[in-house]
């Protein structure tokens, strides 16, 4: 059927945002689907330990502290990574690390989103004296050891209270892993806050900003709902990829011994374990270790499918 | 002194860019008006101008380094350049609308095209979601997009440039502005695409009885179109006319020369004649009238080389800014010349 626009009558191709075609492109990467799959195992490990311990199921892995044995037994079938000095199994405080883990990364990125987007994007739309005390601070920042500044953000942080009394939130206590989260939320937006002042320099010179302006949108929609969305897929990006150094981040706090202290963590563990090892008990430390190193490893090659599918001029350079 | 069918005027209207190199006198006491219903043309080369002169009306030169120095631009008789920052924002789209010359570009990659008109709609109107949706799909069958109920659920990169600036026109007209600038509108679209867009603007205006300021270096799509043209260069007006006026006789050599250049049926000329010379870098104008390095009359005369002439009214209907067009000089002048530069060149002038 041809109609009388000249067009054929046929059904046009569907509509396709740029996210459904990276996720389309993404879909073909097989190793990248594999270690989305183990990326989602350790998520929803985290995800049961909460609702376990929410809804009170008491599975064995909340019962970590339970002594199942002597101490430092040696893998076996009973306890497959051994048990510890407190002879409580190794295997249940692994699982458990996780949610301390990547609780601290999801919580770390979103504090470090929360601050890097919003400061980029003022910085790179309104440049001028904005800018300049934005590079300034981060400049700043970036110019301190990272491990140092997110000592001293932890022990300056460490059991204050934060209060929200204003907000109807009552006072928030900053225990042990609020701290880290805020110590690496608060000194890790460097990165994502140059990348997106960059790229919004790029783009604010676009037209389509300023058909915006002539259509009426103030400085405010214009850096939110204009620019912020045609940026963003760098912040998915960039979140995949510093996620791993979150949950490393983390694992050094607790092995210098600022981080979790109630709950067993990856870095607690090789913190304990450390001592350990001269005397021929491995377990522990392999355990911890191959846990840090298979989410590691996932999410090192699962950001970099992501990068290639939303950004494939990427790949080009 | 507003007239009762004017809707925008500029009068003296100067804006500068101040670069590190210098002061760049984009436009320079610019001064037109554009009547109710009617369309104004602004005409010239690239460089000369025009686009800077329509974001000065709508208050968007960049800034820094842009500023308006100068002069008045009333909309309906109110002083734009008095209002606040919020109130030109209530203007923009709602009052005064534009499109630009890249719809390539000029429509946010990542959102889909429905919701951007819908956006530009609620911007000024108070409409929920799907009153403003079904509006979308409305404008874009107004403006002649196929299938506009799926076209608006797709994204600008599904579309070709002349859809594209179909979607920018639906989104411009979108509130019934009572002005549209219009940027280049169809530069950047295929010849035969060209004139469609052009048709559905004379549609849009002659439905809604808005006003369109027209800027383009086509002289083509002036001629038919436009009801008056402002023929600028080198960041002035150096003739305005009504259009019919202006085509048939034009007086100053810079419109001369671009009428000459356009090709036209039956000439059997071999090659077309050009206008020498490229526009001078705003950075650094020519002394005297900017033209004259250009000029076949004027590139020797040491008066237009020193002195600039302003825009006169030389005629009933009409204006312009060269020395050498009839009715342009005074009498005193005319002794001035011969006085101090020896035998006036008009005789030769009248006779070209």
């Amino acid at each position: 059927m041809i109609r009388r626009d000249g067009q054929i009558g046929k059904e046009l191709p569907k509509g396709r945002s740029l996210w459904s075609d990276g996720l389309r492109r993404l879909r073909r990467h097989r190793l990248a689907m594999v270690c989305l799959g183990v990326i989602a195992v350790y998520v929803v490990l985290t995800g049961l330990i909460y609702l376990d311990e929410l809804s009170k199921w008491d599975t064995p892995v909340t019962r970590w502290d339970e002594e199942v044995g002597g101490a430092y037994e040696p893998p076996s079938a009973k306890n497959i990574f051994g048990t510890d000095f407190l002879g409580r199994s190794v295997f249940r405080k692994t699982l458990y690390g996780a949610r301390v883990s990547i609780t601290v990364a999801f919580w770390a990125s979103v504090v470090s989103l929360g601050v890097g987007v919003p400061l980029g994007a003022i910085a790179g739309y309104f440049r001028g004296v904005a800018d300049e005390i934005i590079v300034w601070v981060y400049t700043t920042l970036s110019s301190i050891p990272y491990i140092l500044l997110i000592l001293a953000f932890a022990l300056v942080l460490k059991d204050k209270t934060i209060n929200l009394k204003w907000a109807k939130l009552g006072i928030i206590e900053l225990g042990g892993i609020a701290t880290v989260y805020l110590a690496i939320g608060l000194t890790s937006w460097v990165g994502i806050c140059r990348l997106i002042r960059g790229e919004v320099i790029k783009h604010k010179n676009r037209e389509y900003v300023l058909a915006a302006k002539s259509y009426g949108c103030g400085n405010g929609r214009i850096i939110f709902r204009h620019l912020i969305p045609n940026v963003f897929h760098l912040v998915i990006i960039s979140f995949s990829l510093r996620f791993v150094s979150f949950i490393q981040a983390e694992v050094i706090l607790s092995f210098l011994g600022l981080g979790e202290k109630d709950r067993p963590s990856w870095g607690a563990m090789i913190d304990q374990a450390r001592l350990e090892l001269p005397r021929g008990h491995w377990w522990e430390m392999t355990a911890a270790t191959a846990a840090i190193f298979f989410i590691s490893l996932a999410l090192n090659i699962f950001g970099d499918a992501l990068r290639d599918s939303l950004d494939p001029k990427l790949r080009i350079q | 002194m507003e007239q009762d069918g004017t809707l925008l005027s500029l009068e003296g209207v100067s804006t500068h860019f101040f670069t590190e190199e210098g002061v760049a006198r984009a436009v320079q006491d610019v001064s037109f008006s554009v009547k109710r219903g009617k369309t104004f043309a602004l005409v010239g080369e690239s460089g000369c101008g025009k686009s800077v002169t329509a974001l000065s009306i709508m208050r968007l030169v960049p800034d820094p380094p842009g500023k308006i120095v100068g002069g008045r631009i009333a909309f309906e008789g109110q002083d734009l350049q008095g209002l606040s920052e919020k109130q030109m924002r209530g203007i923009r789209g709602n009052n005064i609308a534009m499109i630009f010359q890249e719809p390539m570009t000029s429509l946010n990659p990542v959102f889909t095209v429905g919701n951007q008109i819908v956006e530009a709609i609620r911007m000024h109107q108070r409409k929920g979601l799907t009153d403003a949706w079904s509006d979308a799909v409305e404008m874009l069958r107004k403006v002649g997009i196929p299938d506009p109920e799926q076209r608006v659920r797709e994204y600008p990169h599904q579309m070709s440039g002349g859809m594209r600036q179909r979607v920018m026109i639906a989104m411009a007209v979108s509130c019934e502005p009572r002005l549209l600038i219009a940027d280049e509108p169809t530069t950047a679209l295929d010849v035969t695409i060209q004139a469609q867009i052009l048709d559905l603007l004379d549609e849009l205006q002659s439905e809604s009885g808005m006003s369109i300021l027209l800027i383009t270096h086509d002289l083509g799509v002036v001629a038919e179109r436009a009801d008056d043209v402002a023929v600028m260069y080198a960041s002035r007006i150096v003739e305005m006319a009504e259009s019919s006026v202006l085509f048939a006789e034009p007086l100053h050599p810079y419109t001369q020369g671009l009428l000459k250049s356009l090709p036209r049926l039956g000439l059997l000329e071999k090659r077309l004649p050009t206008v020498r010379g490229v526009v001078p870098n705003p950075l650094c104008f020519p002394t005297g009238c900017k033209f004259h390095p250009r000029c076949a009359i004027g590139f020797d005369d040491e008066r237009c080389r020193s002195v600039e002439p302003e825009l006169r009214q030389v005629g009933e209907t009409r204006r312009a800014a060269c020395w050498y067009t009839p009715g342009y000089e005074t009498q005193e002048e005319y002794r001035d010349y011969e006085s101090r530069y020896g035998k006036h060149k008009r005789l030769s002038v009248d006779g070209r």
